[in-house]
């Protein structure tokens, strides 16, 4: 059968159409290719580093987590920065202005390179974050590959500062500061045999603390007598709690994730645990208080910094937190990113006064900075601080704190009950 | 401004909006790709840090062809997993084999948080690196989507192509008229599991460091939001969905905090404003008539 072009069969039709169809992906995907190619060409040459050094202020970048489930602690990171660029301000007479590019690193991997990407594209001297360790593993070999400093504030899993010697962190790791919070749970009741450990298997964060915890318990002769997995995203713990109270524990420890952690802490209280409880790094944020409420009152926490510590840097640091947030107390992790913040400029403000920033190209003077930072001594909020050579944190002072809450509930404070200097860590 | 990193990270979007689309063109609803992406990056990242056959060096270098190697391997073990579970899950139609597939990314992704050599939650990490900046990555995937989108194109004229085309409009039919109607979706789903597993290697290396997140349900919604936006009749709609969507995140950066809300603003209003995609058929139609004398419409 034959059909003319002025009346083509549905099968003549079918076929035109098919045929233009085939011209029409043919067309899209060589614009989409040329795009691509031009898209690649304008971005091939990303870094700055070879261009000299502008005369004008000098760029930190930050990427932390602003948004996806870590964002609890980048909200506090955020105002810790923020406090950190007034008090340095106030303080900077004849030295080098230094301000901040925050970015949003999010929760996840692929964020994190982004951030960190745009950052050392838009010509930064040094990088701040990100917020989870899991991210940093991701994130930092871009910035070593690329000679970039990074100061970690928040990372506190093993092997981070090992991803290469233009990576360092103020935040301890969890093997220093976790056994502390046992060993004052002990202190005060002698006779506790019995523990019940709870992590969530599905977080890095957890996971890794978890088995620091049980070390700790280990060493002084404990052997939980049940441990509960949960999961990062759970918010109901009924099923795990039972199951642990059937033991009858006489001490419960907590690695968990800041929400998860407060309404785990709730419902232990909610369904008739009442012995102690010590928690990890991740409940270590004010945030939870109108989580577990009156309930998260007694619970035990070890920490990198005490509001209580009386040095001039610190009552900066609280009198600046107390014009933002009003009568509160600032958390370690918002201590930390003041700290990550000012480890940088002290050490700008030491390189520009030798004369380290003159005539030099973004990249020399990243690697110039990053021997100045872990050159350095910091007397910080969070107590006298060094790198070693690696960039691991040497801090010497650690806290044990109690959460006590309001009578309304609401609102609480980390009360010190506790501090340790570890013998061996150099200021 | 887009950078050669967020391009490699858009391209590997395209190639997992493929793959959701491939077993979609034969009217399979598989939220599986998340699976076998993790199946490929974990191969990927074992591979290249337990086994030194491969020549990883000290410095964090890794040769070229091992990289080409494991993609291989990656695209080959996902294609044979779901060869395996295939034949089981593709008895399931519409919402049932969608929570079917749903079920294998949980399975896969507590399998990788348990096994004891997958680094657990931490994962696995120090993966060296066969390039020594996002060109070469960009080139890589760009030649996998190029390759992929060939493939896609050549189905429509090859019996396959058209078997599931054929599968997708009733699959009733489809049998009555002598199809082999298991075996043609087994294809489709296995070429898809080929797809992520490939990409999910070559992300491994990309992004430094590969744990059982990658694998998650909320990368099975991502990736079906890629076919939903850009269109699900034509192959270049998933990559188009790809590529916006992955870049759309990072282009809205100078918005500030309310860059995810824009975000899922252009989600929700995508498919209520273009139901069948960004790229239809007809669009595709009126692309390929374009600059051509005009044809007669009705007789």
């Amino acid at each position: 059968m034959t059909s003319s072009p002025a009346t083509p069969s549905p099968t003549g039709r079918r076929a035109v159409r098919s045929d233009e169809r085939r011209r029409g992906v043919l067309r899209l995907a060589s614009l989409l290719l040329a795009g691509i190619g031009a898209i690649a060409w304008l971005g091939r040459s990303a870094d700055p580093a070879s261009r000299p050094l502008a005369a004008g202020p000098l760029s930190l970048g930050a990427a932390i987590a602003l948004t996806g489930n870590a964002n609890l602690y980048g909200q506090d990171q955020r105002i810790g920065l923020a406090l950190a660029e007034r008090w340095a301000q106030q303080d900077a007479a004849g030295g080098r202005a230094v301000r901040v590019w925050l970015e949003d690193g999010a929760s996840d991997e692929p964020s994190a390179i982004a951030a960190f990407n745009l950052l050392i594209r838009q010509g930064v001297i040094a990088l701040i974050g990100p917020t989870l360790s899991q991210q940093a593993f991701a994130a930092d070999p871009i910035a070593q590959r690329q000679g970039v400093p990074v100061v970690a504030p928040s990372n506190t899993a093993k092997g981070i500062p090992q991803i290469g010697h233009f990576i360092s962190r103020v935040s301890a790791q969890s093997s220093v500061i976790a056994p502390l919070s046992i060993d004052e749970a002990l202190r005060r009741d002698p006779s506790i045999q019995r523990v019940a450990v709870f992590y969530a298997h599905d977080d890095a964060y957890s996971t890794a603390e978890v088995q620091i915890f049980d070390k700790a318990l280990a060493a002084r002769g404990l052997t939980p007598v049940t441990v509960q997995r949960t999961q990062l995203a759970d918010n109901d713990f009924q099923t795990p709690i039972t199951n642990a109270l059937q033991r009858a524990p006489q001490l419960v420890v907590l690695s968990v994730q800041a929400v998860a952690g407060g309404n785990l802490i709730r419902q232990l209280r909610e369904l008739g645990y009442r012995g102690q409880i010590v928690v990890g790094n991740g409940l270590n944020t004010p945030n939870i208080y109108p989580i577990c409420q009156r309930w998260c009152d007694g619970i035990l926490i070890a920490q990198a910094y005490s509001p209580e510590l009386n040095t001039p840097i610190n009552r900066d640091f609280q009198r600046l937190y107390r014009q933002a947030r009003g009568d509160r107390r600032p958390p370690q992790i918002t201590a930390q990113a003041f700290t990550a913040y000012q480890v940088l400029h002290e050490a700008i403000q030491r390189l520009h006064s030798k004369g380290g920033l003159t005539g030099v190209t973004l990249g020399q003077a990243r690697v110039r900075l990053m021997h100045e930072l872990l050159a350095g001594r910091y007397e910080t909020p969070l107590g006298p601080i060094g790198f070693s050579p690696e960039g691991e944190v040497q801090q010497q002072r650690f806290y044990v704190a109690e959460v006590r809450m309001d009578p309304s509930g609401r609102d609480g404070r980390f009360a010190l009950v506790g501090q340790r200097s570890l013998n061996g860590a150099r200021p | 401004m887009i950078d050669n990193g967020l391009l490699v990270q858009m391209l590997l979007g395209a190639l997992l909006g493929l793959s959701v689309y491939l077993p979609l063109a034969a009217g399979q609803l598989s939220l599986a790709t998340p699976a076998f992406y993790a199946v490929g990056g974990t191969l990927a990242a074992l591979l290249s840090t337990r086994w030194s056959v491969l020549g990883a060096t000290a410095a964090g270098g890794f040769p070229v062809l091992s990289l080409l190697l494991e993609l291989v391997l990656g695209g080959a073990l996902a294609g044979t997993l779901a060869l395996l579970v295939g034949r089981l899950v593709l008895r399931l139609r519409g919402i049932y084999l969608a929570i079917a597939t749903i079920a294998l990314v949980e399975i896969v992704r507590v399998a990788i948080l348990n096994l004891p050599f997958t680094g657990g939650a931490i994962g696995i990490f120090s993966i060296p690196q066969p390039f020594t900046d996002a060109s070469g990555y960009l080139l890589t995937a760009l030649i996998l989507l190029v390759l992929t989108g060939w493939i896609c194109q050549r189905l429509d004229t090859m019996p396959l192509g058209r078997a599931m085309a054929a599968i997708r409009d009733d699959e009733l039919a489809a049998g009555c008229m002598g199809i082999d109607t298991t075996r043609v979706k087994l294809t489709a789903f296995v070429l898809s599991a080929v797809v992520a597993g490939t990409s999910g290697a070559l992300a491994a290396h990309f992004l430094n460091t590969w744990n059982a997140r990658q694998g998650s349900f909320d990368v099975s919604i991502t990736t079906l939001a890629f076919v939903i936006l850009g269109g699900s009749r034509a192959w270049l709609g998933p990559v188009v969905g790809g590529l916006l969507l992955t870049a759309l995140p990072e282009l809205l950066r100078p918005v500030g905090d309310v860059r995810l809300v824009l975000f899922g603003l252009v989600i929700v209003l995508g498919p209520v404003l273009a139901p069948r995609g960004l790229v239809s058929p007809e669009l595709l139609e009126r692309l390929g008539r374009w600059g051509s004398p005009t044809r007669e419409q009705k007789p």
